[in-house]
């Protein structure tokens, strides 16, 4: 056997049903909207680090679920988060991605917000006499907001769990690092793609495409056995992988990081993930650490956010390093993520307009080796949410 | 005899040209052994400066070596540039030039789309009636990249 009749190419794959995902998933307009309401509006979304509002009354803007956010510092040191949205008439009430300011004046007729998100002022209240609008009770809608080791998260639900239920332990593969390092982001990006937005998380949890990257292939595939690699899945669709390691020097013109200044409790050689569900992950490199969020913007473009982070208080020789380090893995201009986004890319051309039926997901190497057993807890935590089966999410 | 002006401008456009070539032994031997390039930009999100790409000469030269074993953006990117302004100091032989730059992305279907738009800050030696670069800061005003490239700008 070798080419396919039509016949053969649609039937339903010999694999049991969870090992293989429907091409609809990423194309169909329905499962699009309702991601954003079953999971992007219920899930807690890593928004930025603390090291971005550092100082009372820094303010970082964003967006989550296509809702503008500001996240502010207030007088008592607190983080917290509002809608970025004049309870007057609905304008967007900041407009720069970050900055320092005590109080925000919606631009349009000029009431005034404080950084604890209640209406300081608005011109001529005795207009609203009688009307019930008023300065006490026009204050911005405040989102839930919790920082775990620095970094900040918020949830869109009033009622949804604690963040700590949420992550479920999956960030304690960090747990000898993150507790001990104070950081901050020296490196921030954000890039519109045109790829589903699960077609870009795919590539961090999807172990097997290391074959697609040239610096995998030299540097990480070699460097340790395949069975020393453990990848946990979550009951809440979150993955971890440990167990990788990297010789840098395998790769052309590169140096070996051996002696270079690690972050608490990693080895130069030491790589980690963790992808949370649905498309947050946490990535350290003994050097470094990237932090990325995807969005979607609609079924066919996603935002990817980028963060790097090095020591708080470090020399300007290991900062330097650590950007170096950065950059040469994960930077627009590095050797790794831009081909990762080639891929969404490469896989929005032949799911987007329905061409591509379905995507393999049966790799099973018992959490070792390349096993999709991440792909598929992904998958599983997607289908729980959507309430649609991840194999036949539509009815056609 | 020092460079002249002329002669600064042509290495800022041949510059441009061997990388749209993809003429990366062309573009290593318009620059000096000391060479230094970077790429920065300002992050109004982090309020702080930011370095994408740091190399010295070997460094890069390594880096560009390695491109075609990449899976990198599909079709061509093409430089337009112009220079603005070219500060000469004699007395030590060099000049602060800088230029504006775009780049376009032109995809294999034919497609051309705006890659980045920004500015080249270039220390040039004019020691010689042939200058070189002594370093290069890429530095961007636009910054989103797509997925990104591999080839420098
Ligand atoms: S819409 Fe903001 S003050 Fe009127
Ligand atoms: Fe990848």
């Amino acid at each position: 056997m070798s080419s396919r009749s039509a016949e053969t190419w649609e039937q339903t794959p010999p694999l049991p049903e969870g090992h293989y995902v429907s091409g609809r998933v990423y194309n169909d307009e329905e499962i699009f909207s309702d991601e954003r309401e079953h999971i992007f509006k219920k899930i807690w979304h890593f928004v930025c680090h603390e090291s971005e509002v550092a100082e009372i009354f820094d303010f970082r803007t964003t967006e989550r679920a296509d809702v503008p956010l500001i996240v502010t510092r207030g007088e008592d040191g607190r983080i917290r988060t509002f809608i970025n949205v004049c309870s007057h008439r609905g304008a967007r009430v900041v407009m720069e991605p970050g900055g320092n300011a005590r109080t925000h004046t919606c631009f349009y007729h000029h009431w005034t917000y404080d950084t604890q998100g209640s209406c300081v002022s608005m011109p001529r209240p005795e207009g609203y006499d009688g009307t019930g609008v008023c300065k006490e009770n026009m204050g911005l809608r405040e989102v839930k907001t919790e920082v775990k080791w620095g970094f900040v998260f918020v949830n869109l639900d009033d009622e949804s769990p604690l963040l700590d239920e949420y992550l479920d332990g999956a960030l304690d593969i960090f747990d000898q690092v993150l507790p001990k390092a104070e950081l901050e982001v020296f490196h921030y990006h954000r890039a519109e793609i045109d790829a589903n937005w699960k077609a870009y998380q795919e590539t961090i949890v999807d172990l097997y495409h290391e074959f697609m990257h040239v610096i995998l292939r030299d540097t990480q595939m070699p460097a340790a056995s395949m069975d020393d690699r453990e990848m946990r899945t979550y009951a809440n669709g979150h993955v971890t992988i440990a167990g990788l390691k990297a010789d840098y020097d395998k790769y052309e013109g590169w140096t070996d990081r051996n002696d270079a200044s690690c972050f608490p409790g990693l080895d130069p050689d030491d790589a980690r993930f963790a992808p949370l569900f649905p498309a947050q992950t946490f990535i350290t490199r003994g050097t470094v650490m990237r932090v990325d969020t995807v969005q979607p913007i609609t079924a066919h473009k996603c935002l990817i956010e980028s963060r790097g982070l090095g020591l708080k208080g470090e020399s300007e020789e290991e900062r330097m390093m650590r950007i170096d380090h950065h950059n040469e893995y994960w930077g627009p201009f590095g050797r790794n993520v831009t081909e990762d986004a080639f891929a969404a890319e490469g896989c929005e051309f032949s799911f987007g307009k329905g061409a591509a039926l379905r995507g393999i997901i049966a790799r099973d190497e018992g959490g070792k080796g390349q096993c999709d057993s991440g792909l598929r807890g992904f998958w599983t935590e997607w289908s729980r949410r959507m309430g649609r089966p991840f194999s036949h999410p539509t009815n056609d | 005899m020092p460079a002249s002006n002329d002669a600064v401008r042509e290495l800022i456009y041949r510059s441009c040209r061997c990388l749209d070539l993809q003429d990366f032994d062309g573009y290593i031997a318009l620059c000096a052994p000391a060479f230094r390039y970077r790429i920065t930009l300002y992050s109004p999100e982090l309020r702080k400066e930011m370095i994408w790409l740091n190399h010295d000469r070997d460094g890069l030269t390594a880096l560009l070596a390695m491109v075609p074993r990449h899976l990198v953006r599909l079709g061509t990117l093409q430089r337009n540039a112009t220079v603005y302004t070219i500060d000469r100091n004699e007395a030590d032989s060099r000049a602060d030039v800088m230029s504006a730059f775009s780049v376009f992305n032109i995809d294999n279907e034919g497609r051309p789309s705006v890659f980045a738009v920004g500015h080249y800050h270039d220390t040039v030696d004019l020691s010689d009636d042939q200058p070189f670069l002594l370093s290069r800061n890429a530095r961007l005003a636009s910054r989103d990249l797509g997925i990104g490239s591999h080839i420098p700008i």
